[in-house]
């Protein structure tokens, strides 16, 4: 039996195979309150304003959707990083600095390949981080939050929380670690930590 | 091999889409060499999208769908992209990454000395926070001694240079925060090329102050 992910996946690539409407209206359903959640919480963003970006996410998620495709990245993770880069390009255009030259797909190099470089298996690893989200810490568990929800660096989270930089970095790297993502071994970073 | 990655924040900020404009060219930059980051990266992909659906939903108008769908009926379907390819002609450009190529204006590079064997290239990305550019150290060369006003991040993009640190390679991502002082030198047998990012103007310590070299351009 299909889970409930699997479906979503499954709703994207029939829209962008067939251009199903009624898969992305299942799909707008379940996503656009969780998109208006998250962006709703950009700096400056008003509720009206947060429609109006939820509408250009899930425009662009019917205009990618051919290019979809579920052995590289689960629904929920391709839709947020289509929302994440609505939100950096709409901020950028508040700053009144021109998207136009450099959007946020070029910045991150998704204009061919609209998935980054895969190599995981996506849905696996899906499952995966969901337990070891829920099982952080609380305060490394807000860092995250922060830092994705909020769009805030680790600097802002800092602000925020009325911490040292170095107390949110090493939360950050704790969560890092707790979760066995694969990232630089540290060793690696003695120099740059020492110069702080 | 890549020898030196970004930091786990840093690249937690580049995921969750908190990054200005160079420093994020700097990181997908790194990600064209390095398959370890790339990894995490798609992993921190993955706690976004978990985030994001285990967030507190906010309902959205009962009209919001429809405008979503008239929306769709009046998009005009996006014909293959016919617009000219952009193109520098600059001798070095071949060699760079084809993120790196894209980035580059039209034509030639605006190489400007700012030693016997240093040039630098900026590249003009729309923000005002950092500048970016291209370095390119002569075989054998050497850049003037200088500290930092702000941050510098370098990605070694051909070639390799050392300081009193360590040799660096292609890929390699590296991190000066304001106060570190370094001498940077390139391979004897080959030129350097750099694609490096800056916070502040850095200044030259010793007596060379006057050529500080990253005054003598300001971001466009």
């Amino acid at each position: 039996m299909a889970t409930e992910a699997e479906n979503w996946n499954e709703c994207i690539e029939r829209v962008g195979r067939s251009q199903d409407r009624g898969a992305f209206q299942s799909l707008f359903k379940h996503f656009s309150p969780f998109l208006k959640a998250f962006l709703i919480k950009s700096g400056g963003v008003t509720p009206e304003n947060a429609e109006e970006l939820v509408q250009e996410t899930m425009i662009k998620v019917w205009r990618k959707a051919p290019s979809y495709s579920s052995s590289q990245a689960s629904a929920s993770t391709w839709i947020y990083t289509i929302a994440r880069n609505t939100r950096i390009d709409w901020l950028r255009k508040q700053n009144r600095q021109n998207p136009d030259l450099l959007n946020a797909e070029d910045l991150y190099d998704e204009r061919e390949n609209p998935t980054p470089l895969s190599s995981l298996s996506q849905i696996r690893t899906k499952k995966l981080i969901s337990e070891q989200l829920s099982q952080l810490p609380v305060e490394q568990a807000e860092v995250l939050q922060l830092m994705y929800f909020q769009g805030q660096s680790g600097q802002q989270v800092a602000n925020t929380l009325a911490l040292p930089l170095g107390t949110v970095k090493s939360r950050v790297r704790l969560a890092m670690n707790k979760m066995k993502l694969a990232l630089a071994p540290l060793g690696d970073l003695g120099v740059i930590e020492g110069s702080n | 091999m890549i020898n030196r990655h970004p930091e786990s924040d840093l690249l937690v900020e580049y995921a969750s889409g908190s990054l200005s404009v160079a420093p994020c060219i700097s990181v997908t930059t790194h990600l064209q060499y390095c398959k370890q980051c790339s990894d995490s990266v798609e992993s921190l992909g993955e706690i976004g999208g978990e985030l994001l659906t285990t967030a507190q939903a906010v309902p959205v108008s009962d009209e919001l769908f429809d405008r979503v769908i008239a929306s769709l009926d009046s998009l005009v379907e996006e014909e293959p992209s016919d617009e000219p390819q952009r193109q520098c002609s600059d001798s070095i450009s071949a060699e760079l990454p084809e993120f790196v190529q894209r980035l580059l204006p039209d034509g030639e590079l605006d190489w400007r000395r700012l030693s016997p064997s240093l040039k630098v290239a900026p590249i003009s990305v729309g923000e005002e926070e950092y500048e970016l550019a291209l370095h390119r150290i002569d075989a054998g060369g050497k850049a003037p001694e200088h500290d930092h006003l702000g941050k510098e991040i370098t990605v070694v993009l051909t070639g390799s240079f050392s300081d009193e640190e360590g040799v660096y390679q292609p890929g390699d991502f590296l991190v000066r925060e304001a106060g570190d002082t370094h001498r940077p030198f390139a391979a004897r047998n080959q030129e350097c090329i750099c694609l490096s990012v800056l916070e502040a103007p850095i200044r030259l310590t010793g007596i060379k102050r006057v050529l500080n070299p990253f005054l003598s351009f300001t971001p466009s």
